[in-house]
């Protein structure tokens, strides 16, 4: 607990965290103009051409459940990204500014500080979680009331996505804290996230396709294996027909944070600090 | 050992380094090395660059995994103590905070961690005269202040051994005169202090004990002034005079050795100054100057050290 505290005050005591908040908020603003636009879109069904066979699966996309769940996690793509950078930081500024000695002074049980790190990162993730969350119910409300759909904050589907939402919120924060912990670097372990969480998904997709393209449709089905695409899946508002159900993509996700969790304590505590 | 009553086993402060060993791919940074620090007494932990004194204490405090052997403070291994702030405090790196962090943030932060009060940040900074600079962030810092920074960090849980790898590293004489004093004033409260140092002539000044270290082994442990009196080069006795022919001969009779020196001093070995100026006395020469030469430290060390220096 002390060691939460400390890790806490050690992110609260540097510029990081107001600095990450800063980007946040223009990629936050952004998102929600692009997702209006497309709400608009979507909820007036002005996308009409499209061919037969993806015809229920835009059906699905344009229900209201799924145009309010869309809405309410707005700021997902790159609030993600942010928080698993954040997670990245908490360790390797340690390395970077040499203050790992003092940390493992102060607490030579290496995985309690491991512990501690994981559980402050998913602390700032649910904060960042929380005030995106906030902003978008209430912009998302009025825009979902101008295009006639509706606030709907009755449905169980969009208190779904938004709890599911939070959940991606605290892995990708666990997966930032592991990989900072595999790559010392603090410039290689944050090209090393963002490369796994925007080329990854882009590479993989595009690698799948061809194995696909060899061996059979069936491969396609591993991309759920990916972890940005498991994550997408993961929290996309409603089950759209042709996808893994979206437990499929948690639980993969799940798998991967604690794979990071449990590789980063036992690399932390053979590592000779010297 | 200074110390009758105290058995080993109620020092809390006793650092026991036994068999330790670190093997790097390339290079045996420490080769089965064995000593013990006692409480109440500054011992001083020398060695040539590359000898292995920064990978000993980073062992002893479970920041290195040993190849082989062990160590513990009070009996205990690091990663044992409970409160190990409490126990042990160590300075190892000068520039060991976050740069964009405060002076007072920096000990706040280790506070929390060890579950110490917050004000212990305040006391320790005041402690070290850090405070005038206490909301500065760290990387406009001098290299004395993150120095002392660095003790103020060590001292925060009022430890009873105190752990330092070249403290006086980057520190003014000024800022060197405080820090003897402050680190003798430990030791004279009973606490263990270890100190990591190529500065000889200040050793000489600050220690109390000495362990001398080599390519990893063991050289020499013990009380600066039995390692300083084992060394051949001790006893001699600087003598001026403008008779010098005649007193050399009244003093080879008395079968003393004699050596002549640089701008006509003669070193005279065999005989202490009482006895050579009874000599000089009876053969009625005139004294200049009369001085027993004190072995220093750096001769020591580098006679002791001779051919097992060097990078490695
Ligand atoms: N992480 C490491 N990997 C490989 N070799 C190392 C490592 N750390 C130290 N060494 C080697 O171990 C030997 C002892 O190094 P150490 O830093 O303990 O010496 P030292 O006595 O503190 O030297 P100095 O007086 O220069 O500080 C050196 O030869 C060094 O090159
Ligand atoms: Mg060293």
């Amino acid at each position: 607990m002390n060691l939460v505290r400390s890790e806490l005050l050690k992110i609260r005591t540097t510029s990081t965290w107001w600095i990450f908040g800063l980007i946040s908020l223009p990629l936050w603003i952004l998102a929600l103009l692009f997702n209006w636009l497309q709400t608009d879109a979507l909820a007036g069904g002005t996308l009409e051409d499209v061919p037969a066979e993806q015809a229920d699966q835009i059906q699905a996309v344009q229900s209201a459940d799924s145009l309010a769940a869309n809405i309410y996690t707005n700021g997902q793509f790159f609030g993600l990204l942010i928080v698993m950078l954040l997670g990245i930081i908490v360790v390797t500024s340690e390395f970077f500014h040499q203050t790992v000695t003092t940390t493992f002074l102060t607490a030579p049980h290496r995985t309690a500080v491991m512990m501690a790190k994981l559980v402050a990162g998913a602390v700032i993730a649910m904060l960042f979680w929380l005030v995106t969350t906030a902003l978008n119910l209430v912009f998302g409300a009025l825009i979902l009331n101008s295009v006639d759909v509706g606030a709907q904050f009755g449905s169980g589907a969009v208190w779904r996505a938004v709890g599911l939402n939070a959940l991606a919120y605290l892995l990708w924060s666990v997966l930032g804290v592991g990989i900072g912990v595999l790559i010392r670097s603090q410039i290689g372990a944050t090209v090393t996230g963002i490369l796994l969480y925007l080329g990854g998904s882009i590479g993989a997709i595009a690698v799948l396709a061809l194995l696909a393209s060899k061996y059979g449709e069936w491969i396609n089905k591993l991309q759920v294996a990916v972890p940005s695409l498991a994550s997408s899946l993961m929290v996309s508002g409603a089950e759209i027909p042709g996808n893994p159900p979206r437990w499929v993509g948690a639980a993969v996700l799940i798998g991967y944070a604690v794979l990071a969790g449990v590789i980063g304590a036992l690399t932390l505590r053979r590592r000779d600090i010297s | 050992m200074s110390d009758g009553q105290r058995s080993p086993t109620t020092d809390s402060g006793q650092i026991v380094v036994s068999g330790l060993t670190k093997q790097y791919k390339n290079v045996r940074a420490v080769d089965n090395l064995s000593f013990t620090v006692a409480s109440g007494r500054v011992t001083g932990f020398l060695g040539p660059n590359g000898a292995g004194k920064t990978t000993t204490l980073r062992m002893l405090l479970n920041l290195v995994t040993p190849s082989g052997g062990g160590a513990t403070i009070g009996g205990q291994r690091y990663v044992d103590l409970a409160d190990p702030l409490r126990h042990v405090g160590a300075v190892l790196e000068a520039s060991s905070a976050h740069k964009g962090r405060t002076g007072i943030n920096h000990l706040r932060v280790i506070c929390a961690a060890a579950g110490l009060p917050k004000q212990r940040a305040d006391e320790a900074l005041a402690l070290v005269g850090l405070t005038p600079a206490a909301k500065r962030k760290f990387k406009g810092y001098s290299l004395g202040m993150k120095q002392r920074l660095g003790i103020a960090a060590a001292m925060l849980g009022d430890p009873r051994v105190l752990i330092l790898d070249e403290p006086a590293n980057g520190l003014d004489p000024e800022g060197i005169r405080w820090m003897r004093g402050f680190l003798k004033g430990l030791a004279h409260e009973g606490r263990t202090v270890l100190v990591s140092s190529h500065l000889l002539s200040e050793m000489q000044l600050l220690a109390d004990d000495v362990v001398i270290i080599a390519a990893g082994k063991l050289i020499r442990q013990g009380p600066v002034e039995q390692v300083l009196g084992s060394m051949a080069q001790g006893g001699q006795v600087r003598v001026r005079t403008p008779q010098a022919d005649e007193l050399v001969a009244a003093l080879r009779a008395q079968s003393a050795t004699v050596e002549t020196g640089e701008h006509g001093v003669l070193l005279v070995g065999g005989l202490d100054a009482p006895a050579i100026g009874k000599v000089a006395l009876a053969a009625k020469v005139e004294l200049h100057e009369l001085t027993p030469e004190r072995p220093d430290l750096e001769r020591v060390f580098l006679e002791l050290t001779a051919g097992k220096a060097g990078i490695r």
